[in-house]
């Protein structure tokens, strides 16, 4: 088969050439959006999704992880008594001012866990062991860290909340969402340097739960014995902070608009240049039908246009988008494009090139072919 | 005794054109057999476009019969009216109507697909016809490279492509010069004795006239001399 389609395009490179620069200036755009808002994401969550826990309890209306409230530390005993519960620890996000290495201060999010157990320490250590935090002011810090606070080694001693503190450990990757470092160290000193928290207070109840029993029971049986807190498995406080960030602050909007506007933007110069075309060569689709053409071939031969237009601006929006990951990433922000982003994107693609071609399919096929006999 | 290879009875085209009536063809009868050359004259406007357009199945008829090959195709649906062009009829253009953007052998190679035959087999009938109408050394020239001579004749290749029964012409050596015009009817009557088609020609030229079998004049849509003038 002679592909009426694909001859064309490429008859024509100066429209072939626009068209793909505005398929993949959306696929460029689209990636980009959807990639830094999942980077971000990943972020906001980065604690919770990282601590091999099954349920957060926290005070009550707590929107987020990072701005979670204090609440009293004995309910910690009511939990461990409620069935289904096999473990609960005490855990604490609390926000503190770190003096930076060349002067003035930095605001970090401050967390403390059970250096015994382990279970809210940091992962994806560089450096050092996150048991060292035991035995003195010893934290641990994210390499990321260093923008804000200077250069810093294992054994550097730093002020938090006025108080010395010794880096023992660095890790690699743990970021906030907030842009605040984390500060990573044992339950007690994290109390002892956010005292405003209060002597009997912790910020999260974190549990391990019984595999064998149902957990969003065990949600149920939490709430109604400890009473005053909300109680999350991981996923939905995952979920829950997630959602604030991209809803309640309406960053989430931003992003999708500007996806949108990509999206838009390709239907418009895609659906123009196809037009165009289909105008410039209407007698060849008229002297189509004249010669026997029916309907469906002429679809065919927009479609394919269409398919032709799309791939090829994909794959090469695709790598541009490849190399957008890697110069983002030196810049310390993360660029996510997970496989089903990968895969939609490309149908999201052919939907955009399709849906812009079908003005153009009525164009082509409302033609009379007795425009063959005009000169 | 020759079959018609196309039957037209009391044919008649009204065109509603800003509240006006223009009886493009007025109760036009006649038949084309097989191997018969006809050529359509007369003057500017007197609806041998209009004519050949009904004959090609391209537009239909306010009233009268057009009979291809014993089916009845003014009795048929718009939509089966592609697959009749498509068997029985290939239209050669004044204006050549190629496509720009493929060679001579994928012009020819497009009308064969659309006939059902594809591929390699394809390939090579569009290369034969091609080499029957001359231009076996042209296959690869984009018709933007062709003189008006070679383009008429790849569309002859194009318009011979699955041998129809019919082909309609309309001004086929309008844009060619006289010796070139010469030489493409020349081909059309050659081709049309061999493969047994019916060649109905629209023409200015009188030269084709000395050419052709019959040759009906048409005069404000009405046949001016009954449907046999010139017996050779
Ligand atoms: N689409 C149309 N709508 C209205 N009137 C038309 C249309 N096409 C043709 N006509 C009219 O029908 C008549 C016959 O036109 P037609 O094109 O068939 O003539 P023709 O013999 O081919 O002329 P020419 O030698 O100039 O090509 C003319 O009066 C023309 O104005
Ligand atoms: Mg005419």
């Amino acid at each position: 088969m002679v592909s009426i389609a694909r001859k064309n395009l490429f008859h024509d490179k100066i429209r072939f050439i626009i068209t793909l620069i505005g398929v993949t200036f959306s696929v460029v755009l689209i990636f980009a959006q959807v990639g830094i808002y999942l980077g971000f994401m990943q972020n906001a969550s980065i604690v919770i999704d990282n601590t091999d826990v099954d349920i957060w309890i926290t005070s009550k209306n707590t929107p987020n992880f990072d701005w979670a409230q204090a609440f009293p530390e004995t309910k910690i005993n009511l939990a461990r008594e409620t069935k289904g519960v096999l473990h609960a620890e005490k855990f604490i996000l609390a926000w503190g001012v770190m003096k930076r290495k060349e002067g003035g201060t930095e605001q970090v999010e401050i967390i403390g866990y059970n250096p015994n157990s382990g279970i809210g320490g940091p992962w994806n250590m560089k450096e050092g062991r996150a048991s060292d935090v035991k035995g003195g002011k010893h934290i641990i810090m994210d390499e990321s860290a260093e923008k804000k606070m200077g250069e810093f080694h294992i054994g550097d001693e730093r002020e938090v909340m006025n108080q010395k503190v010794k880096v023992i450990g660095i890790t690699k990757g743990i970021k906030s969402f907030t842009t605040a470092p984390f500060i990573f160290t044992s339950y007690d000193t994290a109390k002892g340097l956010a005292s405003y928290i209060g002597q009997d207070s912790t910020v999260f109840i974190l549990v391990k739960t019984d595999p064998a029993e149902n957990i969003h029971e065990i949600v149920q049986r939490l709430n109604e014995r400890l009473k005053g807190v909300d109680v999350y498995t991981s996923r939905q406080f995952s979920n829950r902070t997630r959602w604030y960030w991209t809803v309640e602050t309406g960053m989430g909007m931003g992003f999708l608009m500007t996806a949108f506007m990509g999206f838009a933007i390709g239907i418009v110069i895609v659906g123009q240049t196809i037009y165009t075309s289909t105008i410039e060569h209407l007698r060849e689709y008229g002297t189509l039908k004249a010669i026997g053409a029916n309907n469906l071939f002429i679809y065919k031969i927009i479609f394919e246009q269409a398919i032709v237009n799309a791939v090829i601006g994909y794959i090469v929006g695709f790598v541009i988008t490849q190399f957008l990951i890697k110069g983002y990433e030196k810049t310390g922000l993360a660029m996510i494009i997970p496989n089903y982003l990968i895969v939609s994107v490309f149908f999201l693609t052919l939907l955009m090139c399709i849906s812009a071609s079908f003005i153009s399919i009525r164009k082509a096929t409302k033609i009379d072919p007795a425009i063959v006999f005009k000169v | 005794m020759e079959e018609n290879n196309i039957e037209v009875k009391r044919l008649k085209k009204i065109y509603h054109e800003a509240s006006v009536e223009v009886i493009a063809v007025d109760d036009v009868s006649f038949n084309v057999k097989s191997g018969e050359v006809v050529a359509v004259m007369g003057p500017s406007g007197s609806g041998k476009t209009t004519l050949l357009s009904i004959m090609g199945c391209i537009l239909r008829p306010t009233s009268g019969e057009v009979i291809i090959k014993g089916i009845k195709t003014h009795e048929m649906d718009e939509h089966s009216l592609p697959e009749i062009r498509n068997r029985y009829i290939g239209f050669i253009f004044q204006a050549f109507n190629l496509f720009p953007a493929l060679t001579a052998l994928e012009n020819v190679e497009v009308s064969l697909n659309l006939k059902g035959i594809k591929g390699k087999r394809a390939k090579e009938e569009a290369k034969q016809l091609l080499e029957r109408v001359g231009l076996g050394d042209r296959v690869d020239f984009l018709p933007m490279d062709l003189s008006g001579g070679q383009k008429q004749r790849v569309s002859i290749a194009r318009a011979l492509a699955n041998r129809p029964s019919i082909i309609l012409a309309d001004e086929p050596t309008g844009n060619l010069d006289s010796k070139t015009g010469h030489s493409v009817i020349e081909l059309l009557r050659d081709l049309s004795v061999k493969e047994k088609s019916s060649v109905i020609i629209v023409t200015h030229d009188n030269r084709i006239m000395d050419m052709s079998d019959r040759v009906l004049y048409l005069e404000d849509g009405r046949l001016k001399n009954g449907a046999n003038s010139k017996k050779r």
